[in-house]
């Protein structure tokens, strides 16, 4: 039981350090929420124009197809992460020594931290939501079972992605583009988690290779939930197959991190 | 006057040239970095215009020359004012911008010439690339006339974007971080992807007036596709040229207002 507090009292404080961030770039903040607005009034119109030729497509309505490309934009930004970043600079700087020596877990730490800025992002966010409600004519279901598979299996994505990342970031060990590779990554989940077009909507070959990335587990699912794509009796099975993607890639990313440990060379400091 | 700052920008070229060359792999890895981001907008696009007969009476190749031509401009502004961006946390903020005034040029131009953006390049190759390969599906002939009037309105496609993001990097010299007021407006640009008449009166006049990306891609690509927008198709160099004018006074007035920041 004193161990337990004491995790709480560990993780806790890093956890109330996400915020600071937050308040310390506020012009930023409102920066990401008008340009999302944008964003939003693009696509809108976009998608209208789209549907304005008659047909489903993928056998989704105009009114499924606003609900999720606008739901997935807002959270694609959740999924995404600083890791590579934080390895690259932790490495650059020497840090990792440190934090390594720290009397918590590295990999648990961090996952914390990006626990931390998930939520705060979704508070960041529901005004953005509200907007979108009220005027672009998203829908959001009304029974409470829905919302509740949306946000375990946005949690069970959120990580998975964070799993992914974890072993990409180790490329850092290896070398020091970073900033390519991570562009690179950008380029590749932005389109296969679902965050621009959803899956049903992709010709085939480019469905197949989304199922078989792990990057549709953190958008695409859980936003189709949400969207009314994806009828809530199928959560079980959507959520084995997110876990079985977070039990493998979590346990490889705790082999592929112990190996990469061996390479570490941090340059001069 | 014109020839000095001809040569000088070719040194400034041939110096940055240098610092590039001597990290190769950053280099190649800049101009690409800039050629995948755009890629998975684009097949986002691809996948869904080519599933309907057309957008609003506009068919895939017609919206990728609509897209190709905004590329081609923002590609401009991206490898020769990039600077623009970073002004605030770059040169006010540490003082640098002391430098560019001491100096015997004109403090604009040395902004603008410290630091050519190569990342630029990967968006002039995906705007080339769409231009070509739309106006080879759409049979377009270029004509000497019709390529002298492609070349003009990309470049002046370029000056809407660089004056734009000059009036708002402006305010750098009253609240230093200028980017968040950069961004906000420009990214008003994405408007500009598609044809201006899925959007309503108000959205198309406000990219028409207000600020006008509208004829750095659809008002072109609409002559280009012989839709004839009437007056204007000519317009673009007009509007760059006034709007090039009044950022210019902006920055003038701007820099009455600089002080430093006593660093």
């Amino acid at each position: 039981m004193n161990r337990l507090r004491h995790l709480f009292n560990v993780y806790g404080a890093v956890l109330a350090a996400v915020p600071k961030f937050y308040t310390a770039y506020r012009a930023w903040v409102w920066m990401e929420f008008v340009v999302q607005i944008l964003a939003m009034v693009v696509l809108y119109f976009f998608w209208q124009a789209v549907y304005a030729s008659g047909g489903a497509l993928g056998g989704l309505t105009f009114q499924q197809t606003i609900n999720y490309v606008m739901l997935a934009q807002m959270l694609m930004p959740l999924v995404e992460n600083r890791l590579i970043f934080n390895f690259g600079w932790m490495l650059r700087e020497g840090q990792i020594a440190i934090d390594l020596l720290r009397p918590m877990d590295f990999q648990a730490r961090l996952y914390v931290d990006a626990v931390g800025n998930l939520f705060l992002n979704l508070l960041v966010k529901a005004p953005l939501l509200i907007m979108a409600v009220v005027f672009f004519q998203v829908q959001l279901p009304r029974d409470v079972t829905t919302w509740l598979v949306f946000i375990v299996a946005l949690a069970l994505g959120h990580a998975v992605m964070f799993f992914f990342d974890w072993i990409f970031s180790c490329l850092a060990f290896y070398s020091t583009e970073t900033w390519g590779l991570s562009v690179v990554r950008v380029a590749v989940v932005t389109f296969f988690s679902g965050a621009i077009v959803p899956l049903q909507m992709m010709p085939h070959w480019l469905q197949t290779t989304a199922n078989l990335l792990p990057f549709a587990q953190s958008v695409y699912v859980p936003v189709s939930f949400l969207s009314g794509v994806t009828p809530s009796s199928a959560a079980a099975q959507a959520w084995l197959i997110q876990l079985a993607w977070l039990i493998g890639l979590g346990v490889i990313s705790r082999l592929v991190f112990r190996r990469s440990l061996r390479k570490i060379t941090v340059q001069g400091g | 006057m014109l020839r000095r700052y001809t040569s000088l920008y070719w040194f400034f070229l041939i110096q940055r040239f240098k610092i590039l060359m001597e990290y190769r792999l950053n280099f190649f890895i800049g101009l690409t970095s800039t050629i995948f981001l755009q890629a998975a907008g684009l097949l986002g696009i691809w996948v869904i215009v080519s599933q309907v007969p057309d957008l609003n009476g506009w068919t895939l190749d017609q919206v990728l020359l609509i897209y190709g031509l905004l590329t081609l401009a923002k590609s401009i502004n991206h490898m020769f004012a990039d600077n623009l961006w970073v002004i605030g946390w770059g040169y006010v903020r540490p003082g640098g911008f002391d430098r560019f005034l001491v100096r015997p040029i004109n403090p604009l131009f040395h902004l603008l010439a410290d630091r050519f953006c190569h990342d630029g390049l990967g968006n002039f190759l995906v705007g080339a690339a769409l231009v070509i390969v739309s106006s080879i599906n759409l049979h377009l002939v270029w004509t000497p006339l019709n390529l002298l009037y492609l070349i003009v309105v990309v470049i002046s496609g370029g000056v809407i974007f660089i004056a734009l993001n000059l009036i708002t990097a402006t305010s750098a010299f009253w609240i230093i971080e200028s980017i968040p007021v950069t961004q906000i407006v420009f990214n008003t640009h994405e408007f500009a992807r598609f044809p201006l008449t899925i959007y309503p009166k108000a959205i198309q006049l406000f990219l028409t007036i207000l600020i006008p990306y509208g004829f750095a891609s659809y008002y072109p690509a609409t002559q280009i596709l012989g839709r004839d927008p009437g007056l204007l198709a000519w317009l673009p160099p007009f509007v760059a040229l006034v709007l090039a004018v009044f950022s210019y006074r902006v920055w003038l007035f701007g820099l009455k207002h600089y002080g430093g920041t006593g660093s």
